[in-house]
């Protein structure tokens, strides 16, 4: 490392100054130019020192070389070779380290970039690299809003045409099972029975499928309504007490917001009671002029990130394509706090 | 009103309707007048003609069953409404209550509970279905653990350990099973509990569930 620091110095000093003026003007635009010519020069320069220490020089070559010159003319070469060796390791070195640090580059990590800054050439090479994740990362958002947008539409119209049309059905059964019953049908009353047991096991069934597919208390009644259904659902049906506290004056929020809203409350909540072993979760809705933050604290054993790593980064996911943030940080009090803020403007 | 009440039907499957109609003019005392297809054509009904207690669906197109009963009960003597729903989050329930509903009932006991609901719903009573009841009790419970003063008389020993019981979802059968008691005399301490929890009219019940934070005020 040493060794390069140094080097480089010596390259900055002999090459860089005398090629700041291609750092002016159209040049600029195109990185091959400046690093070409630099090379060029590097060689240059070393030839015309070797030619002139072969000038000024008092030394000769005999026609019939001799055993004395060739090992001066040899020692020459190599040490023009060396010095060129070490200057263009000096200009290069810095696109050497770029590439290293793009193999090691976690893609993965939303928001991480290369540093710009240091070598004219790298400098340009990592700000297009961060150029290009730029758009992937937008590229993928807008992939995955389209994928969990496509997901939702499709869980909705299975779940209504389930309660519209098996649903219905079943109750008409139910109903027209009363009405034959209440005809008092003796030998078949045990089997009237059977039939209207089994109507209403699987309208019960129908309704708690259709209840797990589409959030229709969200639709309907809003998401603070909804929160609070999903709060008490929870506090009743799984060993953690669940507190609430959400405030009832939100900035008007896009349907879909209030969707991943939900969701995220929805996977925070479960994984809190399946994998932290919480006793006691707290679900916060907090509105501010500029954003609206949900906020999930438990008092769990932490989160492991194995496990459970596919809803979290589901979570992520749906807060990236509706603008927002998700943090899952350690909670104050030994638990696990996620926390989604949404950007009121990203809701124009 | 007159010996009989005039109903009106309102859903947008016909089969449904005509399952429900059969079972309720074959119910002395009660007779279907009129029906719609959906929330708006509900509510013209309502208007035009005479109509004692409104059934409707909660899931309707053109205007679902609750902006029909916010806007049927915007009237000076509207008629009563009932909720009936495939969906038993007591959401539903207490937004109907707030819509100025009476009752609720689930489709997958409709057969058992609709007739009950309505002869509950022209008496001017509310219709708790037994879910509802539960959580209802069950938060009573949780505001008294958390220390809430909440005014209401006394619970005999007896009907303390009804309330429990409810609030674990226990039906009549298994609370008389336990307490080695009628299913009658359970039946009589849960009426008794709701009356004093004042859990026996929309009003008390809608008040009660919005302050106990189980609906949006």
């Amino acid at each position: 490392m040493g060794a390069i620091t140094h080097l480089q110095l010596i390259a900055d000093v002999f090459m860089d100054r005398p090629f700041a003026m291609y750092d002016c003007g159209d040049v600029k635009q195109s990185m091959n130019l400046p690093l070409y010519s630099k090379v060029c020069l590097i060689n240059g320069a070393v030839f015309a020192l070797g030619i002139t220490v072969l000038v000024v020089s008092p030394a000769t070559v005999s026609q019939q070389v001799t055993p004395r010159e060739l090992a001066v003319l040899t020692c020459g070469l190599a040490l023009i070779v060396v010095t060129n060796a070490l200057l263009l390791h000096g200009v290069l070195a810095p696109l050497s380290r770029l590439i290293q640090r793009m193999d090691r580059f976690n893609i993965g990590a939303p928001g991480e970039r290369l540093p710009e800054r240091g070598d004219r050439v790298a400098a340009s090479v990592a700000k297009s690299f961060n150029a290009v994740l730029t758009r992937l990362e937008l590229e993928r958002a807008e992939g995955n809003a389209r994928a969990l947008a496509a997901q939702e539409n499709e869980r909705r119209r299975i779940a209504q045409e389930l309660h519209d049309e098996v649903g219905q059905s079943l109750t008409v059964v139910l109903l027209s099972t009363k009405r034959a019953l209440d005809m008092r049908p003796d030998d078949i009353e045990n089997e009237l029975t059977l039939v209207r047991d089994s109507a209403r096991a699987s309208l019960d069934e129908v309704r708690r499928i259709v209840r797990g597919l589409r959030p229709g208390v969200l639709e309907e009644l809003g998401l603070v309504t909804a929160l609070g259904a999903i709060a008490q659902e929870f506090d009743m049906k799984s060993p953690v007490n669940v507190r609430h506290q959400l405030t009832a004056r939100l900035p008007t929020l896009t349907a879909n917001t209030e969707l991943v809203i939900f969701r995220v409350a929805q996977e925070a909540l479960t994984n809190a009671s399946r994998h932290a072993t919480a006793k006691t979760v707290d679900m916060r809705l907090l509105a501010d002029p500029e954003s609206v933050t949900l906020s999930i604290t438990d008092d769990g054993r932490g989160m492991s990130t194995e496990g459970n790593g596919e809803g979290i980064r589901g979570m992520r996911e749906r807060a990236l394509a509706v603008g927002g943030e998700l943090r899952i940080v350690p909670g104050t009090g030994g638990g696990t706090e996620v926390s989604l803020r949404i950007p009121v403007a990203s809701q124009q | 009103m007159s010996d009989e009440a005039r109903i009106l039907l309102a859903d947008d499957h016909a089969l449904v309707r005509r399952g429900v109609r059969l079972i309720l003019d074959a119910s002395p005392g009660l007779r279907v007048v009129a029906e719609a297809s959906d929330g708006a054509e509900a509510v013209a009904l309502t208007r035009a003609s005479d109509i004692d207690l409104v059934i409707m669906d909660v899931a309707m197109p053109r205007m679902t069953g609750l902006q029909a009963a916010r806007e049927i009960t915007s009237h000076d003597a509207h008629p009563y409404i009932l909720m009936l729903s495939m969906f038993d989050n007591e959401q539903y329930f207490f937004e109907a209550l707030k819509a100025g509903a009476s009752g609720y009932v689930l489709k997958s006991v409709v057969d058992h509970d609709l007739v009950t609901a309505c002869r509950a719903a022209v008496r001017g009573e509310s219709f708790l279905y037994p879910g509802v009841e539960s959580a209802l009790v069950r938060s009573y419970l949780e505001r008294i653990a958390r220390g809430e003063a909440i005014p209401t008389s006394v619970l005999t020993a007896r009907e303390d350990e009804v309330v429990k019981l409810i609030a674990e979802g226990h039906s009549s059968k298994e609370i008389a099973r336990a307490l080695v008691i009628s299913v009658k005399t359970v039946e009589r301490h849960r009426a008794n509990v709701l009356e004093k929890l004042g859990m026996r009219d929309r009003t008390e019940l809608t008040r009660y569930a919005i302050r106990a934070g189980l609906v949006e005020p």
